[in-house]
């Protein structure tokens, strides 16, 4: 069947170069070279100890747990408010919450680096989160509206007329069936702030180095080997939040 | 108004449901609103106002634009590039979503893993790779020594390796798209065309391929878009030779701090990217993209 062979080939063109980064992160070579002339662990050695890797490490997690916390208080009413109501406007406000999905990132980088640049907000990890909060709202918006167009609203008219007031209702039915797929919205929000680079990059300067902008640098400046432990240690983590948004959608599929 | 406000606090949500004239929906959205409109459409705002004012008020960056050759030439590369990537990523992806879509089972899952972890991989990570496998110490490289074919010509640095990197990470955004419209693409219509005598061939052609349209135009369109403003991948792969859009402003702000002239080409990309967005809307509607 060369239709399944075509597709196998492509499926072989996105993993394969990803997977390379694996076996370079063990090699003993200084620049990128391939395949690795040795294998050892000292790069993964070097990365765990290197103050100028690990900062942007803990720089990223920091802003992402930041951003996401932003993108979630904003998202999770909106989501409500526009999935249940009709009114005047809609369409329009459908465009503000997906405008930063619709502006290339390289645009809204520029308009970060001078608007957040008056407000001296550059290079700080305030900064950061903040861009990164606007541009994860569309990514959580659509999964997190979505969720709630599929949710069956007998379940809380049901408990309603069991006795439950609104709030009981929310606490108890409402919030238990959304979980699942908050979390995923919200794992997307931090996703994508996490590998954000752009923004990131123009806005970062030296106080709030995120894992992207580091690697950004390293990459054009000298050819560092870390960059293959980062890599590796980034796919591993991509694998795992993959493998936990596939149960949590089995999940929520489940219960819907 | 009060009354409004406390009605619907006492209310449950299903009730009010459908009442155009009620404050609720704007309590719950007028704080994302406000975020987006303070935090992100200001600052953008703020980037068309430099465009004509850094230095001084003038059109003059513009006019540069559009009629000094070497920005003339970005211009069109950037739509070049970006054709023919959106044109690579359909050649590879279609066929990725065809197998995803019509075969159940674990080659369905399995690809549809594949395209989700290649999805979430940064940039960086995507771009760093092909650094090592286009290098000159890289594979490539070795195959052509091993082969005997003398040394390799240079892969790096040029319209080919960013090019091809940008397929590479394009490519999961373009499966994703036919994917969603192909699995919705209802069997019995292949299995309808069979019984009346279509070959497999003249069933996909004239039964599977016109039902996928809506997703190859959806996922084109993301790819093209996201093309235009592409960064990270042309700068780290490609050469200052053949720039992009995106390169152009980095080079503008980092080499020149032309921030005017920065700005203005940022508009240019926006307003052409929000043209063909426009396009598309007219013709089928945004929400479908999203969707």
């Amino acid at each position: 069947m060369p239709v399944l062979v075509l597709a196998l080939l492509g499926a072989l063109f996105l993993l394969a170069p990803i997977l390379i980064v694996v076996p370079m992160s063990f090699s003993t070579a200084i620049s990128f070279a391939f395949p690795p002339p040795g294998y050892w662990l000292g790069y993964y050695a070097k990365y765990f100890t290197s103050e100028e890797w690990l900062e942007p490490t803990l720089n990223s997690v920091v802003i992402a747990l930041g951003a996401t916390t932003l993108t979630m208080l904003l998202v999770v009413p909106a989501a409500f408010g526009y999935v249940r109501y009709r009114f005047r406007g809609k369409s329009l406000v459908n465009l503000l919450i997906m405008a930063p999905l619709i502006v290339p990132h390289v645009v809204s980088a520029l308009a970060y680096y001078g608007f957040l640049g008056r407000a001296k907000l550059t290079g700080t990890l305030l900064g950061v989160m903040v861009a990164h909060g606007m541009l994860a709202v569309p990514v959580a918006f659509l999964v997190i509206s979505a969720t709630l167009k599929g949710f069956d609203q007998n379940l809380e008219r049901a408990a309603m007329s069991s006795g439950a007031g609104p709030f009981r209702t929310f606490v108890h039915v409402t919030l238990p069936v959304l979980r699942p797929g908050m979390l995923v919205g919200a794992l997307f929000a931090f996703l994508s702030s996490f590998n954000e680079a752009v923004v990131a990059i123009f806005i970062g300067g030296r106080g709030a180095v995120t894992l992207p902008k580091k690697m950004y640098e390293s990459i054009r400046l000298e050819s560092d080997p870390i960059i293959a432990v980062v890599s590796t240690l980034l796919v591993s983590a991509v694998v795992l939040g993959v493998l936990v948004s596939m149960f949590l959608r089995r999940r929520s599929a489940h219960v819907a | 108004m009060a009354g409004q406000l406390s009605a619907a606090a006492v209310h449950p949500d299903g009730v009010v449901r459908g009442a155009t004239r009620n404050a609720t929906p704007w309590l719950l959205l007028v704080p994302s609103c406000l975020a987006l409109v303070l935090l992100f459409v200001v600052p953008i705002i703020y980037v068309l106002v430099l465009s004509v004012t850094d230095p001084r008020l003038s059109l003059a960056h513009y006019q540069r634009i559009f009629t000094v050759p070497v920005y003339t030439r970005v211009m069109v590369n950037t739509f070049v590039t970006s054709l023919l990537v959106t044109a690579l990523c359909l050649v590879i992806g279609y066929p990725i979503a065809y197998v995803m879509a019509r075969r159940g089972g674990w080659v369905s899952t399995v690809l549809l893993t594949i395209v989700a972890m290649s999805f979430w991989t940064g940039f960086l990570v995507r771009t760093y790779a092909w650094l090592v496998i286009l290098g000159s110490k890289g594979p490539v490289a070795a195959a052509y020594g091993a082969l005997g074919l003398g040394p390799a010509p240079q892969l790096l640095f040029n319209t080919f390796s960013s090019t091809l990197g940008m397929t590479h990470i394009l490519l999961p955004y373009m499966v994703l798209a036919l994917y969603a419209t192909m699995k919705k693409i209802d069997p019995n219509h292949l299995k309808a065309a069979a019984s009346l005598g279509a070959r497999p061939a003249a069933a996909f052609r004239q039964v599977f391929l016109p039902l996928s349209l809506p997703g190859v135009v959806n996922g084109s369109l993301l790819v093209f878009v996201s093309c235009l403003g592409f960064f990270v991948t042309p700068v780290l792969l490609g050469t200052p030779r053949d720039m992009m859009i995106s390169q152009l402003i980095n080079q503008q702000i980092e080499e020149l701090l032309a921030f005017g002239f920065a700005s203005a080409v940022a508009v240019v990309l926006l307003v052409a990217t929000c043209a063909v967005l426009a396009i598309y809307n007219h013709y089928a509607g945004l929400d479908r993209l999203w969707g």
